[in-house]
């Protein structure tokens, strides 16, 4: 099936179709800060701003705070009963390719030898469409990390931004199904086309920073040792988890039991490897030194992640440079270890 | 003032008066510096002193355990009077290189005043009161004053209070409370009701991360009330209200040491807006108390000792 | 099924030296004050942090009341005054995010004023019974409704 367009104008009227049949979650920054909600006719505006979200992607599938299930104890031992997320399909709209990576990144964890219903199933129901980046961000490095700016193949639909209009591209199937089903697009020609790849390009030369993978795993692995290093890197670090939570590939969570006598919910949500609880035991805490800490997250993005599933868990999204209070630099840190 | 304080650092270091120098070097993100800790003399060269010094380094001395050489703004001299105060950091442990700032630039509101985003922003370059900017290749001007965080316009203190090299000239103050507590005038004319639904709002958007908590120099507790999980005073997991029972206690625990260098609201990555709170108990403080925090290292803390004509009124 | 009318429920963090005491006196004297609160015994007021009392309202109590020794009776000699000041700015603050004033209360109450401590708690618990059932930290999604 061939590409198609549409008149941004006509946006609008596209959501509020779409938006009939399922929700329509789109970039919005009423709050205070960006990130996907819901669609209506106010918050459409998007396109003339958007860069990316504050929080990332993973939030929509893998949230702050979820209930588990409840449970109850009764007379013949304890009653479980699941809480799963709402059967409902949503299409995200906006998603950066360096999200949709992410995703697809957490993705292979969370269908693991332990597969995850949560994640899953909101997975399962959503629909991204993915917005090429025209206009990289000072912090992006996706361009080192196997992505580029205008590019995804995570996503079910790609968008450029082509000025006037938007070009979709079908990359999945369930894509495919969406856009058959979408009105008031128009076919797209072939210049359409190479207009798209050119801005692609153009996007891809935009990012400044960069830093070198190759033989990255043997190099960290070679300096897990090297305290110097990372006492100095970690000098300034505050102990927050603003990077591991806005993070799209941070995955980790804590589990907790709310009880209340018999009844009881079980909670989980987000956990930092930046917390100095976070390996807290009752004897001791392997990392109780801040560098130790630091080390732990480059560590496990780099090294084991990619050791555990052949791809390493950042994809260059920049939102840790941004965000950070102290500006802790990632690509900084890598370029150091580089460079031992 | 820059060479001034590489030549400052570099003496201290040189002649073995402090371990770190603590200050504020570039940033790797355009518009912005970051803290800079070192115990080498060629390093040094890379110290800044502009309009984008915002962290606050005061919190830096307590975790280094060592000699330091401390740049601070005025806000930020409090915030290490206060923990000279609480016996948190040794005077002579510290010494203190000032610098007298006429305010921080806050890049967030050069972004909605030029409706440009950061990206597009090329160069900030200020004359006399007024910034200009230059963004996509055209220039526009913009009161420095504007373009300040809220809690500079209210600035009482604008060179610091304690120091033992000034790197500059006293500025004298002039602060601009009603835009500098605007925000919180506002809330305080809403309803009791409205209230409460504006911060349930704004504690929604809590995800816990403690960036607040962990740049506050107020904050220094080694185990956070937060960290204690026998008993779970506050659980662990960001619904609304717990996040905002988190952050009232916080606020409690921090009145009265509060300097109001907004680091809290700076840090927030998703806007909550942390200084209607903590700025709100230093005017109930001073009201109260008749007490400022920081302002004199030799003063009791102020909710270490009290008075016999402390107000009571509220008591039945 | 017949309708439950609404009673406040509400805590009392009362100081073992005083208030505690004043509460049992006037037990003994056979005084009555109402069964809404829930008393839980503290060594001194000085030992309130501002969590007792916000985590009280969180978990949906509708009124906390705190009660020391009088100020230069305390057994530790300043705890009260130190709880005084603490004291001074949680109500600002609570004023300030819009919880009601009338659901937390700080008073006085010797060992000896049995009649005064039924009567504060009496006037608490009536003022908490006016501005009705706590709800400033009911969730719809966990709580229904």
């Amino acid at each position: 099936m061939g590409n198609k367009k549409i008149k941004k104008d006509q946006l609008n009227t596209l959501f509020n179709e779409l938006s009939k049949d399922c929700s329509v979650l789109v970039p919005t920054r009423s709050k205070g800060y960006i990130g996907f909600d819901l669609w209506d006719e106010n918050n459409g505006d998007f396109i003339g701003w958007y860069k990316n979200t504050t929080i990332p992607l993973k939030a929509n599938f893998f949230p702050k705070v979820e209930d588990m299930f409840r449970f109850n104890k009764g007379e013949g031992g304890y009653e479980i009963k699941e809480i799963l997320p709402e059967e409902e399909s949503q299409i995200i709209f906006g998603v950066r390719p360096c999200d949709a990576r992410a995703l697809k990144i957490i993705g292979t964890l969370f269908a693991d030898t332990y597969k995850d219903p949560y994640f899953l199933k909101r997975r399962e129901n959503a629909i991204l469409i993915g917005l090429g980046c025209n206009e990289p961000c000072d912090t992006c490095f996706c361009a080192s990390m196997g992505a580029s700016p205008g590019e995804s193949q995570d996503v079910d639909l790609l968008c450029t931004d082509m000025g006037d209009e938007l070009l979709f591209e079908t990359v999945s199937k369930k894509g495919e199904d969406l856009l058959s089903n979408m009105r008031g697009l128009s076919d797209s020609s072939d210049g359409d086309s190479s207009k798209a790849k050119e801005l692609r390009e153009a996007a891809n030369n935009k990012i400044q920073r960069k830093i070198d993978t190759s033989n990255l795993k043997e190099k960290m692995r070679a300096n897990f040792e090297n305290r110097e290093y990372w006492e100095n890197v970690s000098m300034k670090c505050m102990s927050c988890g603003i990077c591991t939570y806005v993070c799209p590939t941070c995955h980790c969570f804590d589990i907790h039991d709310e009880n209340n006598k018999k009844d009881g919910l079980r909670v989980r949500n987000w956990d930092s490897c930046k917390f100095p609880l976070f390996t807290r035991m009752p004897m001791e805490n392997p990392r109780h030194e801040k560098w130790r800490r630091v080390r732990q997250r480059y560590h496990h993005k780099f090294e084991y992640y990619d050791m555990n599933f052949g791809v390493i868990a950042c994809t260059g999204c920049g939102r840790c440079i941004r965000e950070c209070p102290v500006n802790v630099d990632v690509t900084q840190i890598i370029t150091g270890i580089q460079s031992l | 003032m820059e060479n001034r304080l590489k030549e400052e650092a570099g003496k201290l270091l040189k002649e073995g008066k402090v371990d770190y120098i603590v200050g504020y070097g570039k940033g790797s993100v355009k518009f912005r510096t970051s803290p800079l800790i070192t115990n080498k003399e060629e390093e040094l060269e890379n110290l800044v002193i502009n309009p984008f010094i915002a962290n606050n380094l005061s919190r830096y001395p307590i975790e280094l355990k060592a000699r330091v050489g401390i740049v601070v703004k005025g806000c930020d001299s409090r915030s290490l009077i206060s923990l000279i105060q609480d016996k948190k950091v040794n005077r002579e442990d510290v010494v203190i290189l000032g610098v007298p700032c006429e305010g921080v630039v806050d890049i967030k509101k050069i972004e909605k005043h030029i409706g440009k985003d950061i990206d597009q922003i090329e160069e900030i370059k200020r004359e006399g009161e007024n910034l200009t900017i230059q963004a996509n290749g055209s220039n526009q001007t913009l009161s420095f004053k504007d373009a300040i965080f809220d809690k500079c316009l209210g600035c009482e203190y604008p060179t610091p209070l304690e120091y033992d090299v000034l790197l500059g000239t006293e500025i004298s103050p002039k602060p601009d409370m009603e835009k500098s507590l605007m925000r919180i005038k506002e809330l305080e004319n809403m309803d009791a009701t409205d209230r409460w639904s504006y911060w349930r709002e704004e504690f929604s958007k809590c995800i816990r991360c403690y960036g607040c908590k962990n740049v506050c120099p107020a904050c220094f507790c080694e185990r956070c009330f937060i960290d204690v999980n026998i008993p779970q005073w506050v659980n662990t997991y960001a619904t609304w209200q717990d996040n905002l029972v988190f952050q009232l206690i916080r606020t409690l625990h921090v009145a009265g040491r509060c300097s109001d260098c907004g680091e809290c609201e700076r840090a927030c990555p998703v806007g909550i807006p942390l200084r209607s709170l903590q700025r709100k108990m230093v005017e109930e403080v001073k009201d109260l108390f008749d007490y400022e925090a920081g302002v004199d290292k030799d003063a009791l803390p102020v909710f270490t000792h009290y008075e016999d004509t402390d107000p009571e009124e509220f008591i039945k | 099924m017949e309708e439950t009318k609404w009673e406040p429920k509400v805590v009392g963090f009362l100081c073992h030296w005083c208030s505690y005491a004043g509460a049992d006196l006037s037990g003994s004297a056979r005084l009555e004050y109402p069964h809404n609160i829930r008393i839980i015994r503290i060594p001194c007021s000085g030992r309130v942090d501002p969590m007792f009392i916000l985590r009280a309202l969180q978990n949906g109590v509708d009124g906390v009341i705190v009660s020391g020794c009088h100020p230069g009776d305390c057994h530790y000699q300043s705890g009260n005054f130190h709880a005084r000041r603490k004291f001074a700015v949680i109500r600002r603050l609570l004023d300030y995010v819009g919880i009601e004033p009338e659901r937390v209360q700080f008073s006085w109450v010797a060992a000896s004023e049995g009649p005064k401590m039924a009567q504060v708690i009496n006037e608490f618990v009536e003022g908490v019974r006016k501005v009705g059932p706590n709800r400033l930290f009911k969730d719809e999604r966990r709580d229904g409704e």
